[in-house]
C-alpha cells in the first residue's frame, strides 16, 4: 500500500527559494527592512559636542514608530546617532559599546572616539554595505572634542558639522548658514534643534520629536525630546452637533404609517385544517 | 554574464570622484588633490583631505571609493609601522608595493585608483597605482575623473629640473583646471610638499583658486564683429 | 655530566631548578661534533668556509654542501647536524621570497635572520619536539652593505665582523681575531678562510676533509656563490703550504 512518507532527505532544503523566486516572477515585492529614514545630526562647540536626531522610524510609507530613540549609548563619553536599517544601527552600535566597554577595561584608560570610528569602519567595510548603518559619532575624550561621520560601506569624514539620513540635505542647509566656530553650549544646541526640525518638517522621512546630547569633558546630558513640535491634541471622541445647526426653509410632515386594504379575488381560501 | 564593470561603484556608495596629483622634483615631491566627496549628486564633504599619510615621508593621494581607498591606506599605514619595527623605514617603493599587491589581489572588490609618492634615502619618487592593480614609477602622475581634462596640459608643460616653487605652481594650476572642468571635483585645493627635512601643507581655499580664460570676453567681442 | 639521570633534560619544555634547559646545551654538543663553519664580513663583501669531514671515500667529491644559498645574495653555512642545515636553509628560503613577495625588494639579512631566530627559538619550547642541532652562518650583501649573523640552537642570534662554529671554533676564533677584517679585500678574505680551515683541521683525530669556500660581494656582482675552481685550488695550495711554515 502505498503511505506518504515520513522520511525527510538529508541535505538542504531549496523549496522556498524556487517558491520566492516564483512570487517575484508574479510581482511579488519582497519583505522590506524597517528604516530609519532620518535627520541626525552633529555640532561640535567651545567645550564638547552636540548630537540631535528626529524621532520617527519608517516601514516604507508606514510610521512604524512616532517616539523611537535614535542616539545610541557608546561609553559613557560617546554617544552614537543611527541612521539606515534599524536593526543594524542598533545592533552594530549594541556591538561597539560592548567592545569599547571591553577595550576600556583592558587598556586601562578611557577609549578614545577614533578607536569607536574604527572599530565601526572596519565592521561596516567588512560587510560591504550589507550592513545599512550611517552613523554619526561624537564624544569627547582626552584628544578633545571629536565628531565623525561613517557611510555603510565603511568610509568615514571627521567634520566640526555633520549631518546624515534623508533629513540630512535640509538639516545640513542650517548649519551652513547658522554654523559659527567656538559656539557656546547654548547656541550649539539651538543651532541642532533648528536642524533636526528642518528635516522634521521638509523631509517625509523624518518626523515627530527632537532629542538632543551634549556630551563635554565632564558631563554628558541626554535630551529625550527636548523639542516635541508634533504633540497630538486629545481626541474629544463627541460627534453630536447642537441642536438648530442646520437651517431649514419649509417644513412638511408626513404620516409614516400607510393604511391598506386587502381585497381577496376569486379562489377558496386555503384549507388548513 | 558580462565582465565585471571595476569603474562601477556600488549603489549608495561615497565616491572620491576626483582630481589628485603627484609630481616629483629634485628635493623632494608635491602632491596634490581637490576636496570634494559625493554620494551621488550631493555633496558629502566640500573640505576632504585625499592627502593621506601612510609613514613618515610617504603620502597617498586616493580616488575611487571612499571606503574602499581608506580600508586599504589604513592597512597599508598598519604595514609600514611593521616593517619600521621589523626591518627599518620603509622605502617608497616598499609602500607601492603593498598597495599594489592589496589592489591587484582584490581587484573584483575595489575600485581604488591610488597615487603613492614620498621621499626616502634614495630620493623622490612618485608611483601610480590604476583601477586595475598595476603600479608604475612615473616623474608625475594625474588620476581620479578629473584627471582626464588635463592630461595635455601636463604633457605641454611639464620639464624636467623644476625646483619647489615651480612645482607647486603646476601642481595648482593643473588641480584648478581639472576641478573647472570635472563636475565631481571642486572645492579647495590641499597640497603636501615631501622632502627630505619635513612635511609641509599647503591649502588654497575654493575662492582663491588660479583663474584661467573663463569666457567673458567672447560676447563683447562677437558684437564687435557685427 | 651531572645533568643525566635528574630527569631535568628529557624535554626542552623542562627547566632545570637552576634555570637551564638540558636540551638546548646538548643541541649545542652536537654542533661541537661537526667540522668547523667560519665567516668573514670584509671590506667589499662576505666569505664563508667550512671544513666538510668526508666520513667515507665513497662520497662524490663536492657533493652534499655545507653552505647553501637562501636568497640570490645570502648565504648559509651550518654546523652541526646536516639535515638539520638543511632544513633550516629551506625555511630561510620560504622566508626570503615572502619577503620578497611583499615588499618587491631584497630582503636584508637582518629580517631573514630575525625571523629565523624566532623559529629555531620555537623548537626550545616544547616537549614533542627536538631543538635544532646545528648553529649557522647567515651573510649577505644588502643595501646596508655587508653583513654576517650566527643563530645558536636556543635561536639567539647576533652580528659578527668573523664567526666561527663547530669542532675548532676556539681556535678559528682566535685566528680570526688576529685579522684586520675590515681592511681585507674579499680575494685575501678567501685565503684567509682556507688557511683558518687548515689550521683548526685536527689530522690527528679526523679524517680526511674538503675545503667549501662560497663568496658575495663586490667580486660576484652581489651574487651568493661558490668561488671558482682556480681561487679554491689556490686556497687550498697556499693554506697547505702556510701549514707546513706553521708546523
Amino acid at each position: 500500500m502505498a503511505t506518504s512518507s515520513v522520511y525527510t532527505p538529508a541535505g538542504f532544503n531549496f523549496s522556498n527559494q524556487i517558491r520566492n523566486t516564483f512570487l517575484q516572477e508574479r510581482g511579488v515585492p519582497l519583505p522590506k527592512a524597517t528604516s530609519t529614514g532620518t535627520t541626525i545630526v552633529g555640532c561640535l562647540f567651545k567645550d564638547g559636542v552636540v548630537l540631535g536626531a528626529d524621532t520617527r522610524a519608517t516601514e516604507g510609507d508606514i510610521v512604524a514608530d512616532k517616539n523611537c530613540e535614535k542616539i545610541h549609548y557608546i561609553t559613557d563619553s560617546i554617544r552614537c546617532c543611527g541612521a539606515g536599517t534599524a536593526a543594524d544601527t542598533e545592533f552594530t552600535t549594541a556591538l561597539i559599546s560592548s567592545n569599547m566597554e571591553l577595550h576600556g577595561l583592558s587598556t586601562g584608560r578611557k577609549p578614545q572616539v577614533v578607536t569607536a570610528m574604527t572599530m565601526l569602519k572596519q565592521m561596516l567595510f567588512r560587510y560591504q554595505g550589507h550592513v545599512g548603518a550611517a552613523l554619526v559619532l561624537g564624544g569627547v575624550d582626552a584628544t578633545g572634542p571629536q565628531l565623525f561621520t561613517i557611510h555603510p560601506h565603511g568610509s568615514t569624514d571627521k567634520l566640526p558639522y555633520v549631518t546624515m539620513g534623508s533629513g540630512s540635505l535640509a538639516a545640513m542647509a542650517v548649519f551652513e548658514s547658522g554654523w559659527q566656530p567656538n559656539m557656546t553650549r547654548d547656541d550649539a544646541l539651538n543651532l541642532v534643534k533648528a536642524a533636526v526640525a528642518a528635516g522634521i518638517f521638509n523631509d517625509l522621512g523624518s518626523g515627530s520629536n527632537i532629542d538632543a546630547c551634549i556630551i563635554t569633558a565632564t558631563h554628558t546630558e541626554m535630551l529625550r525630546n527636548v523639542e516635541t513640535p508634533n504633540e497630538r491634541v486629545q481626541k474629544e471622541r463627541r460627534y453630536v452637533f447642537r441642536r438648530g445647526t442646520t437651517a431649514w426653509k419649509t417644513e412638511s410632515v408626513r404620516k409614516l404609517i400607510v393604511n391598506e386594504e386587502t381585497t381577496i379575488i376569486g379562489g377558496d381560501a386555503m384549507d388548513t385544517s | 554574464m558580462d565582465r565585471v564593470d571595476v569603474q562601477q561603484l556600488k549603489s549608495g556608495e561615497v565616491n572620491l570622484g576626483t582630481s589628485i596629483m603627484a609630481v616629483q622634483f629634485k628635493d623632494g615631491v608635491v602632491i596634490g588633490a581637490d576636496s570634494r566627496t559625493t554620494t551621488g549628486s550631493y555633496i558629502a564633504n566640500r573640505v576632504t583631505d585625499k592627502l593621506t599619510h601612510v609613514h613618515d615621508r610617504i603620502y597617498c593621494c586616493r580616488s575611487g571609493s571612499a571606503a574602499d581607498t581608506q580600508a586599504v591606506a589604513d592597512i597599508v599605514h598598519y604595514y609600514l609601522q611593521m616593517h619600521a619595527q621589523t626591518t627599518g623605514t620603509p622605502s617608497v617603493h616598499v609602500a607601492a608595493s603593498l598597495f599594489q599587491k592589496l589592489c591587484y589581489e582584490n581587484k573584483d572588490a575595489l575600485s581604488a585608483g591610488i597615487i603613492v609618492a614620498g621621499w626616502d634615502k634614495d630620493g623622490p619618487s612618485v608611483y601610480n597605482i590604476p583601477l586595475g592593480g598595476g603600479l608604475f614609477r612615473q616623474p608625475w602622475a594625474i588620476g581620479g575623473s578629473g584627471s582626464t581634462y588635463v592630461y595635455g596640459y601636463c604633457d605641454a608643460t611639464y620639464k624636467d629640473g623644476w625646483g619647489r616653487d615651480e612645482t607647486v605652481e603646476f601642481v595648482k594650476n593643473t588641480l584648478a583646471l581639472a576641478m573647472s572642468r570635472d563636475g565631481s571635483s571642486g572645492g579647495v585645493i590641499r597640497m603636501c610638499v615631501i622632502t627630505e627635512d619635513k612635511v609641509e601643507r599647503l591649502f588654497v581655499p575654493g575662492d582663491q583658486l588660479p583663474k584661467f580664460w573663463e569666457g567673458d570676453e567672447v560676447l563683447p567681442t562677437a558684437v564687435a564683429w557685427k | 655530566m651531572t645533568s643525566i639521570g635528574t630527569g631535568y633534560d628529557l624535554s626542552a619544555s623542562t627547566y632545570s631548578p637552576d634555570g637551564r634547559i638540558f636540551q638546548v646545551e646538548y643541541a649545542a654538543k652536537a654542533v661541537e661534533n661537526s667540522g668547523t663553519a667560519i665567516g668573514l664580513r670584509v671590506k667589499g663583501g662576505i666569505v664563508l668556509a667550512v671544513e666538510k669531514l668526508v666520513h667515507s671515500k665513497l662520497l662524490v667529491p663536492a657533493a652534499n654542501k655545507r653552505i647553501l644559498t637562501v636568497d640570490p645574495h645570502i648565504g648559509l653555512a651550518t654546523a652541526g647536524l646536516q639535515a638539520d642545515g638543511r632544513h633550516l636553509a629551506n625555511r630561510a628560503r620560504d622566508e626570503a621570497s615572502n619577503y620578497r613577495d611583499q615588499y618587491k625588494t631584497n630582503p636584508p639579512l637582518k629580517a631573514i635572520v630575525d625571523r629565523l631566530g624566532l623559529y629555531v627559538q620555537a623548537y626550545t619550547l616544547y616537549s614533542s619536539v627536538r631543538p635544532f642541532g646545528i648553529s649557522t652562518i647567515l651573510g649577505a650583501v644588502d643595501k646596508d652593505g655587508p653583513s654576517l649573523y650566527v643563530i645558536e640552537p636556543s635561536g639567539v642570534h647576533y652580528g659578527y665582523h668573523g664567526a666561527a662554529v663547530g669542532k675548532g671554533r676556539q681556535l678559528a676564533k682566535t685566528e680570526l681575531e688576529k685579522l684586520k677584517l675590515s681592511d681585507l679585500s674579499m680575494r685575501e678574505a678567501v685565503l684567509e678562510a682556507a688557511r683558518i680551515i687548515y689550521v683548526v683541521h685536527d689530522d690527528a683525530k679526523e679524517k680526511d676533509f674538503e675545503l667549501e669556500i662560497s663568496w658575495v660581494g663586490e667580486e660576484t656582482n652581489g651574487l651568493h656563490v661558490l668561488v671558482p675552481k682556480d681561487l679554491l685550488d689556490e686556497a687550498n695550495a697556499k693554506a697547505k703550504a702556510a701549514l707546513e711554515t706553521f708546523e
